[in-house]
């Protein structure tokens, strides 16, 4: 729903390009548009993220990590709510995103639904 | 031998002369008694044969000058004790009779001495004769006793080794010489004969026996040496494994007359060497599945990436469709994902397929750099992972080697994971360097180095020993079995410090004998 949305952006980091895509695609399906990064330090380089309203981030990328992303943007005081999606997150990884303020840690194959109430839910707030 | 004194040459000289002189005077004064008993009973006066007798008996057993004084005793005897009824003339008649008979018996005595000593020259040329056949002898009978031990110890190794040696002759194919030992090999009784040609080659395995003759008229016809690997099979069916060298014996004028060689059973060496090649083969299947262990949490993780991405693009697909104006459009987009997420699941499963296949070692022509490239694709998603860049060098020009591909990617595969894990917890440049070349020698040469801890200091050469590992859940077999793959192909695997940090490995693999050409 077009009126829905905010000039906040939704920013994708994810090292895998068919992951991005249907990421990418399941946001359009429901009206969000979103931006793909092939890295956290492109996303970095950008400079968007003070535009950004969800972050959708993979924990293990070349480069830097999700989790080092995570915790260079609140170094920055740049706080985006953010949902890690990953293949392999143990209870330990879980725990440190979410203390580190990621609204959602989530483990692949997930439930799309849950992603998109979570998404909602950030850029409303 | 000891040398006698002065003294007691003196001593016994002086006895000498007493008892020589002495006897001269004796033998002349019992001649003289003898005479004068004669005369007493008025018998013929018979002094000068007695005294002849003294004079001789002084001679041969007094010596010369004891015997000239009996000869000059008896002239003054004959002389003055009985001078009656002898004129002149007499008298010189019978003093040269003395004299001359003395002279007769020194001439005598000369002859005797030289006799002496001819015969002690002669009694000790036999006694030095006689000493040296006794050295002879003994040195004879040594001779024997070490070459009877020595036909011993060679019995006792031929039968350590299950050697037997053997002749046999061109002529008829007869034995000339079959050991003990071969006898018990071929399991024949020494007390029944020499076994024939026909006897012998009865005694090989029928599947053998064409192969084997063919050999030995090879040989014959080439006049050159032979060596081959044949079965025997025993009358209670045992069958035994047996090794034969000949080596061909020619005569001065280049005729070949003979083989002399060797027989060895080698029944359980090639029992072992077999039970070896199980062994390795079930080590290289167990190291396989080891490896597929460890590297089932990589291929979850590869699976699962385009698992997501599919179920993610299906239900957007749905979402597309579900639509009060479903967009067809969009829907066949999301579709289309849909099958490309399939197809990656597809080809990361196809590309591990390869590994879990049971079997024995297959041998093929393999170019190395295809093998680094299969293994890289396997293990690329790890080193994303862990933020490990990769740098290849691969020669253009490499020729290819005989060896099992699988076996050679599980080594790329393991050198790999460790230098993964050597440098998943460093800081700074995470990078591994795989380089292929054609080496020395016709070996093709693959370098493995990394950026990582490096070797455990001191313990270079131990990371190759079975169950050493740094790891804190490692088996401690992966280069152990690394190594033995690769020895198995003809190679080398060692491992060395990468300046100025990490480790290298490097590996080596023999050129194809085809493809060298």
């Amino acid at each position: 729903m077009p009126t829905q949305v905010k000039a906040k952006m939704i920013a994708i980091v994810d090292d895998d390009e068919l992951m991005r895509a249907a990421l990418q695609g399941l946001l359009k399906a429901v009206g969000l548009r979103a931006q793909v990064f092939a890295s956290a330090e492109e996303f970095l380089r950008s400079g968007l993220q003070r535009e950004t309203g969800c972050l959708i981030a993979d924990i293990r990328m070349p480069g830097m990590s999700g989790l080092e992303l995570q915790a260079k943007l609140n170094a920055e005081r740049c706080c985006i709510p953010t949902i890690f999606i990953t293949a392999h997150g143990d209870a330990k990884m879980r725990l440190q995103a979410l203390r580190a303020g990621a609204t959602e840690f989530l483990t692949k194959p997930f439930d799309d639904e849950v992603l998109l109430e979570n998404v909602r839910a950030a850029i409303e707030s | 031998m000891s040398f006698p004194t002065s003294k007691q040459v003196n001593a016994h000289d002086i006895r000498r002369y007493v008892l020589c002189y002495g006897l001269a005077l004796v033998s002349v004064a019992t001649a003289f008694g003898w005479a004068r008993l004669f005369l007493y009973f008025h018998l013929p006066q018979p002094f000068t044969s007695f005294a002849m007798s003294a004079i001789a008996i002084t001679f041969w057993y007094g010596g010369a000058a004891p015997g000239i004084l009996a000869a000059v005793l008896s002239i003054f005897i004959r002389n003055y004790l009985f001078p009656e009824n002898v004129n002149l003339l007499g008298r010189v008649g019978y003093n040269t009779a003395f004299i001359v008979f003395a002279l007769l018996m020194i001439g005598v005595r000369r002859r005797r001495s030289n006799l002496e000593v001819k015969v002690a020259g002669r009694t000790a040329e036999l006694t030095r004769t006689n000493e040296e056949l006794s050295v002879e002898i003994a040195e004879r009978k040594r001779a024997e006793d070490k070459l009877r031990q020595s036909e011993t110890y060679l019995a006792e190794a031929q039968k350590l080794t299950h050697t037997g040696s053997w002749v046999w002759e061109v002529d008829g194919r007869g034995a000339s010489y079959l050991s003990e030992e071969w006898y018990r090999v071929y399991g024949l009784d020494p007390r029944r004969g020499v076994p024939g040609w026909e006897e012998r080659l009865q005694r090989i395995h029928p599947d053998d026996r064409a192969r084997w003759k063919a050999r030995i008229d090879g040989a014959l016809s080439e006049k050159s040496e032979y060596e081959v690997e044949f079965r025997i099979l025993l009358p209670d069916g045992e069958v035994k494994h047996l090794h034969t060298i000949g080596h061909p014996v020619f005569d001065p004028a280049g005729n070949l007359v003979r083989f002399v060689g060797s027989t060895t059973d080698i029944t359980e060496r090639n029992q072992s060497e077999e039970a070896l090649r199980q062994a390795q083969a079930d080590l290289a299947r167990i190291s396989r599945i080891t490896t597929m262990g460890e590297l089932t949490a990589s291929l979850a993780h590869e699976v699962n990436q385009p698992i997501a991405a599919a179920m993610t693009d299906a239900n957007t697909c749905l979402r597309w469709l579900d639509r009060d104006q479903p967009d067809l459009t969009e829907a066949r987009e999301a579709a289309a994902r849909v099958v490309k997420d399939a197809a990656r699941a597809a080809e990361i499963i196809g590309r591990t397929r390869l590994l879990f296949k049971k079997g024995t070692p297959q041998s093929e022509l393999v170019n190395m750099n295809e093998v680094i490239r299969e293994t890289l694709a396997l293990m690329i998603g790890d080193m994303s992972r862990f933020s490990i860049s990769v740098r290849i060098e691969l020669a253009d020009d490499l020729p290819a080697i005989a060896g099992d591909r699988v076996q050679l990617q599980q080594v790329l595969m393991n050198l790999m994971a460790n230098s993964i894990e050597a440098m998943k917890d460093t800081d700074g440049t995470r990078e591994i360097a795989i380089h292929s070349q054609p080496g020395q020698n016709g070996q093709v040469m693959v370098t493995i180095s990394d950026t990582g801890v490096g070797l455990p200091a001191q313990q270079a050469d131990q990371i190759f020993d079975a169950f050493f590992t740094t790891k804190p859940n490692g088996t401690g077999m992966g280069l152990r079995i690394s190594r033995s793959i690769i020895e198995s192909h003809g190679g080398r695997l060692w491992a060395a410090n990468h300046l100025p940090l990490g480790a290298s490995f490097h590996l080596t693999l023999p050129i194809h004998a085809e493809a060298q050409e």
